[in-house]
């Protein structure tokens, strides 16, 4: 985070992420309010927004969802004021309910809605493939390649927005979201903040029936007139090579293919596409007009092949289009420069300089017994003390355990292997609901604090209502903690520090009606076993709340208030190697020494959360002292 | 403008903070007219997973992910992670790792059950990095950056490391400043010294077997 580059007056040269650029874009096209939740790859944004909020007198809430944060920005742009949201592909789902509503409507002041999709699923349950939203909603989408032109893009989104006055679209993915570069920051102009007069006649963006159809013939003519503008805007690019060879791509896409000609040595044609909704038919059609073959570079759906073939028919019947439907590259995982060399090489016949199969295979030889790292919970992670308690509680007992997303996705994965079914943010319990009428076994629904005020609490009105059989557990950490810790509705705060009301989480669940709640401290390892286990032998719906803050997060306020982070260490004389710590606790600070084959703790690595010392029944888990 | 292309596969564990590095890295550049670009990993791969970054520098490029076979160096903050992405090097590439390594808790497991096992050492990560280049560098940052007065400055000592190669195109000063820039204004001394420590620390190792600027 570079935020003194994002507030610092311009022009100025910054290595800036692009997440960053966004921000500094809309700061720079003098957005007044921004509401967003978390969400990887766009986090950054919303923190940036978050810290830079005390310099800029823009309005700013990190909303409960992504829905209300993307109607937020709706409210706020049809009084007429600049308003952006960013989200992930997957909280676009989430939102698309009043996004399509919204294209019918439209704005007043620009609105501009960040969405950023996941090829990889790095940080994601899909890979879904987010583009289909513009034409699905008619809205405009516009997609950058690199931070430069995010920054460029933002502004003139805004531009867009107020012009045809329609929300636009813009749309990265994780390799450009999370890419740095050089951007070159603009004189920051912006007029003070002021609220406006509703300037509208009655029933101005009520979208039903009459309405409805039509605010559709309309949006029909606005998309008409904005292809004609993307026709002749240079958010598209070509470079004219000469060549029978042409290459179509936008965004993530666009930079491997770039690297990837740099790589087979050649110069084919290149149609950049910025503007990816409404496609801007007669330049495709134009560019392909030159060809005998043109290579569609797209990561996950064939969307620009699917239009590119269907605009050829008429421009271009004969020129071979070349991508995914031939084989040639895949509609799974992200791409690089070495995929997108191997695929164009295999259209044009000509093998790039390095074998990369055979350089990998080499490599997989020399990482033989190199053990993988996959992400696991932190030292001192609440939630591994959690889901030890929970194991205990219910060892023997046959469960289903339906989870949601967050940190504690993570149990499923090794060494724990433990979570049976894990599908979007707040689902645990819709599933729970369906699992109790149908399965044998006792079922447990467990989700965070900060997805269940997202979308968890419909799930559990509705488990109140039927009187579902289910105990939930509710991981408390206090914050949004797998995207770096954000306030939710269970912080005193918000957005830049402001002072926020704080909802208690057994208050919340206790007006649904539900009267059996236990709350546990998962630090308190042993003795949360027991009413853990009292609490699952009880018909549902009943609720635990484990309560303890996020270790990355107590942390950081620890070091802020000055105070040391303590660590624990490993009485040698006392071990007696029962590896309960590793063997029950899977704590990253712990490792085996290879001298004497007992326990050690990391110094650099531990957070004193104890719970190992608790769990230990040599009592051979110490305080560090006087190191 | 950097005429000549270089590209560091910079690779850690989550918290070791490697984005920073490359922070400091992208900002120096920026101050001295060199235009780089990155691939970062953020998010959910963080929690004390595997992590990379690709840092390019040049003109020309605009992925800002590496290909295999692309990486002038790698850049590791540990050793096992400098093992991990060793298809990414060039032949003869340089390697600048540290000794330290944090075992991941899976092997941990694994080496649990079998009392004879040994974990996967610096010294064979080295020696099966040596089978791919002649080019490999151990440095003990966790011991620089408590010389330094802080052991989270160890992604420090190593740039200090690295920023000795002849090949590496962004002037000492402008990172010095960067470093300067962009940490703690309470922990910008011991950064400092963390940076000159990995750079002695260079003269006396790397650059014996690799060309260093005077």
């Amino acid at each position: 985070m570079v935020l003194a580059d994002v507030i610092k007056d311009g022009p100025a040269k910054a290595f800036m992420l692009c997440n960053e650029a966004i921000v500094r874009g809309a700061i720079e096209a003098d957005v007044k309010l921004v509401s967003a939740y978390p969400g990887s790859p766009t986090t950054e944004i919303l923190d940036t927004f978050s810290e830079a909020k005390p310099s800029f007198d823009y309005r700013m809430e990190i909303s409960s969802n992504e829905k209300v944060a993307l109607e937020t920005c709706a409210g706020a742009a049809m009084v007429g004021l600049r308003t952006m949201t960013s989200m992930k592909s997957v909280g676009l789902n989430v939102a698309s309910d009043s996004f399509f509503s919204l294209s019918y409507t439209g704005v007043k002041g620009g609105m501009v809605i960040v969405m950023a999709d996941d090829p990889q699923a790095h940080s994601s349950q899909t890979e879904q493939d987010g583009r289909p939203f513009g034409p699905n909603a008619y809205v405009p989408m516009l997609e950058p390649s690199d931070p430069k032109e995010a920054k460029t893009m933002v502004k003139r989104a805004f531009e867009l927005s107020e012009k045809f006055g329609v929300p636009v679209l813009m749309r990265t993915t994780t390799r450009v979201s999370h890419q740095s570069g050089i951007v070159e920051t603009e004189k920051i102009e912006r007029k003070p903040f002021e609220k406006l007069e509703w300037p509208h006649p009655p029933g101005r963006f009520v979208t039903v029936a009459d309405s409805a159809r039509k605010f559709k013939l309309e949006l029909l003519e606005r998309t008409k007139m904005i292809e004609a503008e993307f026709d002749k805007s240079d958010l598209n690019a070509v470079t004219d090579t000469g060549s029978e060879i042409g290459i179509i791509a936008s965004g993530a896409g666009y930079n491997y293919a770039v690297d990837a000609c740099k790589i087979l040595d050649i110069s084919p044609s290149v149609l950049k596409l910025g503007t990816t909704f409404p496609l801007p038919k007669k330049l495709i059609g134009d560019f392909l007009k030159k060809l005998k073959t043109v290579i569609i570079v797209e990561e996950l759906s064939p969307y620009l092949e699917l239009n590119v073939t269907a605009i050829a028919k008429d421009a271009n019947p004969a020129v071979k289009i070349f991508g995914k439907w031939t084989g040639h590259f895949s509609e799974a995982l992200e791409y690089n420069p070495n995929i997108v060399a191997d695929g164009i090489g295999r259209v044009i016949g000509k093998k790039p300089p390095v074998d990369y199969a055979a350089a990998m295979a080499k490599a997989d030889v020399l990482k033989k017994g190199l053990s993988d790292r996959p992400p696991t919970f932190c030292p001192g992670c609440p939630h591994r003390a959690t889901l030890h308690a929970l194991l205990q509680a219910t060892k023997g007992t046959k469960h289903i355990l339906s989870t949601d997303i967050g940190c504690y996705s993570m149990s499923f994965l090794p060494p724990l292997g433990y979570g049976d079914s894990l599908l979007s943010m707040g689902a645990c319990m819709g599933v729970a609901a369906g699992m109790q009428y149908a399965a044998k076994e006792k079922v447990i629904a467990m989700i965070g604090d900060s997805t269940f005020y997202h979308a968890g609490l419909p799930g559990l009105v509705n488990a109140v209502h039927h009187n579902d059989d289910f105990t939930l557990v509710v991981l408390d950490n206090e914050v949004t903690a797998m995207t770096g810790q954000q306030p939710h509705p269970g912080s005193d705060y918000n957005a830049g520090n402001q002072p926020a009301k704080r909802l208690i989480l057994e208050d919340v669940i206790r007006g649904l009606g539900i009267t059996d709640i236990t709350i546990v401290d998962p630090y308190q390892v042993k003795a949360a076993v027991a009413p853990i286990k009292e609490a699952l032998g009880r018909k549902g719906p009943n609720v635990i709340i484990s309560r303890r803050a996020c270790a990355l997060y107590a942390d950081r306020n620890k070091r802020r208030r000055g105070e040391q982070i303590l660590s624990n260490k490993v009485e040698k004389e006392v071990c007696k190697k029962p590896y309960t710590c590793i063997r029950s606790f899977h704590c990253p600070a712990i490792s085996i020494d290879d001298d004497d084959r007992k326990a050690t703790i990391s110094k650099e690595l531990c957070d004193k959360c104890d719970v190992c010392a608790k769990l230990c029944p040599f009592g051979s888990i110490r305080p560090r002292e006087g190191e | 403008m950097a005429e000549k292309e270089f590209s560091v596969y910079m690779s850690g564990v989550g918290g070791q903070g490697l984005v920073l590095l490359s922070n400091i890295i992208g900002a120096a550049c920026a101050s001295a007219g060199i235009r780089a670009l990155t691939g970062e990993q953020h998010g959910l791969s963080q929690r004390s997973g595997s992590i990379n970054v690709h840092m390019r520098i040049g003109d020309g490029i605009r992925s800002p992910l590496i290909p295999v076979g692309g990486a002038d160096a790698i850049l590791s903050l540990e050793a096992l992670e400098a093992l991990r992405y060793i298809e990414f090097l060039k032949p003869g590439g340089v390697v600048v790792m540290n000794s330290r390594i944090q075992h991941p808790i899976i092997e941990t497991t694994e080496h649990m059950k079998d009392k004879t096992a040994k974990y996967m050492s610096a010294e064979e990560v080295k020696s099966r990095i040596l089978q791919v280049t002649d080019k490999v560098s151990v440095v003990d940052a966790l011991a620089l950056a408590k010389q330094a007065g802080n052991t989270l400055t160890e992604n420090i000592v190593m740039l200090g490391a690295i920023s000795t190669l002849e090949e590496f195109p962004i002037p000492q000063e402008d990172l010095r400043k960067s470093v300067a820039d962009n940490v703690p204004k309470k922990a910008v001394d011991v950064n400092l010294r963390a940076f000159d420590l990995g750079k002695e620390e260079a003269y006396k190792g790397l650059c014996n077997i690799v060309k260093c600027r005077k």
